[in-house]
Formats: C-alpha cells, structure tokens, sequence
C-alpha cells in the first residue's frame, strides 16, 4: 500500500501537494513524527474545548453561588439548600460549614483554634478546586513546548534522507530535491500547528484558573469574617 | 475523564479529520503560478592558466576620416605628367628641403593625393608647384622615397619650413583635419595575436602559483605579525618542482615588536614552497616566465 500511496502521490504532486500525500511518502521516522504530532494536536484541542467548558461553568457556578450566599438570610438554611452541590465555591462553603459545626458542637468552644481550624480547611478546599481544575493544564504547556522540536526533528530526518536520495540520483534537479523537503517540512508545520494553539491556550487557562484562584480566595475571607463574628457572639 | 472532556476529544478530532480531508481534496491547493521551465545550460569549467591571449586584438577606433577635399577631375595627372622632361633637374631640389618632421608622417596620406595637388599650381600659376608635380611623376618610375620629397617640396616652393602654405593653396587647410597625431595611433599595425606575457597573463600565472601557495602558508602570528613581507627566489623545473632551496631575498616590515617572527615568517615561507611544489597547471610553453619566480612574496595578504 505505501508504494501505491507514493505512485498516486507522484502523481497528484505535480498539481498538489496534499498532507495525505506528504504523509504517504515519509520515512517512516518521520511518520511516526507526524502521528505523533497529530495526535498532540488532536489531544490540544480536545483538552482547550474541555477546559473552556470546565472552567466556564466552574467560574459561572460559582459567581451565581456567591451572589446568592450574600444575599442569603440564614447561613444554615441557604447550606441545606444549596451547600451540596459540586462546584469549587459551594465545596469550599461545605468546607467552612462542616468545621464550623464540627468545632461548636462542643461544650467548651476554644475560638482560637475554632478560627485556625477554619481558615486551614477553606484554604486547603480552595487549594483542591484549583488542583483539580488545573489538573493536565501542564500537558498543554509540555505540547507548546515540545512539539516544535518533535517536528524540527522529523524536519532534519527527513531532509537528511532527501539529501541522501539526492546523492544516490546524482542529481541535484528541482524535482529530485523538492518532494523530499517538502515532507519534511510537513512535519515542522505540523509541530507548529500543535504548539501554537497549545501555547496560547495554556497562558490563557492559567490565567483563568489564577482568576478562579483569587475569587475563592476572597469569598473564603469573607465567609472566614462571617463566621469569625458568628463565633464571637456565641457564648 | 470528564464529559466535558470527552465532548471536546470528539470535536477535536472530527475537527483534525475535517481539516486533514480538506487539505488532500486540495481545498487550499494553490496552483503553481510559476511553470519552472529550465533548459540545461552548458557550463565549462577552466581550470588551465592561459598566458596569452590568442585573438587578434581589433582596433576600437574607427579609421580616420579622409577630409581632403577631392578637386580637379583625376585626369588632370595626365597633363601634370606632360612636365616630364623638365623634372629631371628637380630631384635634387627635392633631397635637399629640410625634411620638416610633422610633414613626414603624412606622407602615406599624401601619397594618394597627388593629383590633385598638381592641378591647383598650374591654376595660380606658380612656377615651383609643377616642379614637385614633375618629381611626382617620376617617383613611380625612380623610387619609392620620392614620395616624400613631393610632400616636403611644397614647403619648400613656398620658402617656408612649415608645410601648411602650399597646402593652403593646393588642397585647403583641412587637409589633414583627420590624421592628427591622434589619428596615427590607429595606424600602427594592430597587434599580432599575443606571443609574449601580458600583463593580465602575468597575473594570472601569479594568481595560480598564489593559489596553490596559500593552503600551505602559515605566517606567524603575534604583534605586528602582519607587516612582515618576506620575498623568496624560488627556481622551478619544467615540471613544477622547486630546484634546490628557495632563498630569501629580502624581508620587509620587520619592526622592533615583530622581530622575533621574522625568521618564522621567512622559515614558513620556504616550508609553504616545499609544501606547495610541484606546481601545477602551469603552461610548460612558458617555461620561462615562471623558471624563475622572483620574488616570490609572501605576507599577510596571501592569506586572505
């Protein structure tokens, strides 16, 4: 089948040259560069798809949840109601709820401690969501990264072996030389293809996730503050 | 895996096959705008060092302008020959003018023009003209040397040293507008095609044994290294080979700071002839121009 694929693709090379063609006729080094760059690329997009999802809704939830907790009357009822759901905000308040009742259920209330222990369990609740969220945000820092010098490498292997078919033709001509560079720059544009979007996608996710991060963090202060001043007046 | 996740491997990778199809339907084809069309061209490579150059080198300047007005119908030579009897006694006026130089070298061009000139005379009636008509006439019969005379005798029926009155009254003053001293340049026979060494030959043996030199020239380095120019005598045989040990004729630029190199400098120097003999692709027909490479110089330059 390769033989046929490189006949046709000698053929349809004077008209195009097509990535299916281009692929056909690669060394097989640089084959396994390309499938491998296309699957990078094909992993880039479905985690940018994804995370655009994840992260929207994650941020969407949470804005609606806080809004409503400020406007909420009875900290306890609004928990009942709404505290259980599976968003970064709402896990946090569970968070800072469940220590909360954990710690005044006893006779003699050490607020020192009860405050302490707030704080650690919001924080490290926020520091879970994020991990969570952000969680494979580094393979698409690794495919911008990487994925140029994949491809520069499939690029030099194949010009290298352009060059020794050259040699072997004694015949440096245009139509000798350019099919066999041609693949091999395939395999750079399709490096790059991988990288670009990877990279801009990931300043973008890190950025929203810092976004996230600092919400969080302000919705438990606050949260931290109203209970603080729930604890002060329980006597 | 989220479902999140799972949606966006989905629309990923129908995304890539779509992209992929497209591109090998040639969606994004671009037709090729140049048809490259390159005939193979023949290209030779010379790598012998010619001294000469074997084509006759042509004249750039046109051949000078005949200004002479023509009169007087060319029969009237005829009449002019009638004198002949009286032109006996003339030759020896002819010898005697002093030769004025300029005149001299017109004579070629004068040569042609003698009928002509006989008939102005004979229309003023000046008694000397004929007399140099007559010695025209003779001339084919005597000597070719008495072409000169006829040029010269004008100047002297006119009793002048200068050439230009007769002229005035035979043939004009333009008569040798065209044939100044420039125009005897062109005159001189066009040279033969080069048998001996040019210039542009010589430099080209130079540059050739230059070449061959350089790869195995190593000057010393160091402070003012650079200004030291060592010239060797070098004697080569026919082949190319370097005949006894090439001497040092003369070192130049040797400064107080580069003293010490320069016996390394005129080592290297004979080290690089050495290494550079035998010559190469010199042309064995001119042994003789490069026998003797003297001097043989060496410096900074060489090795650039």
């Amino acid at each position: 089948m390769p033989g046929m694929g490189a006949a046709a693709g000698a053929a349809a090379q004077a008209a195009t040259i097509s990535p299916l063609v281009l692929f056909l006729q690669a060394d097989i080094v640089v084959k396994v560069v390309m499938l491998g760059l296309l699957l990078a690329s094909i992993w880039t997009w479905a985690m940018i798809i994804g995370f655009t999802f994840t992260l929207r809704r994650a941020s969407r939830q949470s804005s609606a949840f806080e809004d409503d907790f400020w406007k909420a009357e009875d900290i306890d009822r609004f928990f009942e109601a709404r505290g259980k759901a599976d968003f970064p905000a709402a896990k946090v308040m569970a968070a800072g709820v469940t220590e909360w009742r954990r710690s005044t259920a006893q006779k003699v209330i050490d607020r020192e401690g009860t405050r302490d222990r707030l704080s650690t369990s919001m924080s490290s609740t926020i520091a879970t969501e994020i991990d969570r969220l952000s969680d494979r945000l580094n393979i698409l820092a690794t495919i911008g990264a990487v994925a140029p010098f994949v491809g520069l490498f499939g690029t030099v292997w194949g010009i290298m072996r352009a060059f020794t078919a050259i040699a072997a033709e004694q015949n440096s001509s245009l139509a000798v030389v350019a099919p066999g560079i041609a693949e091999a720059l395939f395999a750079t544009a399709i490096g790059l293809f991988a990288a670009i979007p990877a990279v801009i996608a990931y300043n973008r996710f890190s950025h929203g996730i810092n976004r996230m991060e600092a919400k969080l963090t302000r919705f438990a202060d606050g949260f931290y503050s109203t209970l603080s001043r729930e604890l002060e007046a329980q006597r | 895996m989220e479902s999140a996740e799972k949606i966006g491997l989905g629309v990923a990778t129908a995304g890539h096959v779509l992209l992929f199809g497209l591109l090998s339907a040639g969606f994004l084809a671009t037709p090729n705008p140049l048809k490259l069309n390159s005939p193979p061209m023949d290209v030779s490579l010379i790598d012998e060092v010619a001294l000469e150059s074997m084509a006759p080198r042509l004249s750039t300047q046109p051949p000078p302008p005949s200004v002479a007005p023509e009169e007087g119908p060319t029969e009237d030579a005829a009449p002019a020959a009638l004198p002949e009897p009286a032109p006996a006694p003339e030759p020896e006026p002819a010898p005697p003018p002093k030769k004025p130089s300029p005149p001299r070298k017109d004579v070629p061009k004068a040569a042609p023009k003698p009928k002509p000139a006989p008939e102005k005379p004979a229309v003023k009636a000046k008694p000397t003209p004929p007399k140099p008509k007559a010695a025209a006439a003779p001339a084919p019969a005597q000597q070719k040397a008495k072409a000169k005379p006829k040029a010269d005798s004008p100047a002297r029926a006119s009793g002048e040293g200068k050439a230009q009155k007769p002229r005035g009254s035979m043939l004009g003053k333009d008569f040798l507008k065209g044939i100044d001293t420039e125009a005897d340049a062109p005159r001189k026979p066009a040279p033969a095609p080069a048998a001996t060494l040019g210039p542009a030959q010589k430099a080209a043996l130079d540059a050739e044994i230059r070449r061959q030199l350089k790869p195995h020239w190593r000057p010393p380095s160091g402070a003012d290294a650079d200004q030291l120019v060592t010239l060797l005598e070098v004697r080569l045989d026919k082949n190319g080979r370097v005949v006894g040990a090439p001497e040092v004729i003369e070192q130049r630029g040797v400064t107080a700071s580069n003293r010490p190199q320069a016996q390394i400098h005129a080592e290297r120097a004979i080290q690089a002839v050495k290494l550079a003999s035998p010559f190469r692709n010199l042309p064995p027909e001119f042994y003789e121009q490069w026998k003797w490479l003297r001097p043989l110089r060496f410096d900074a330059r060489l090795n650039r």
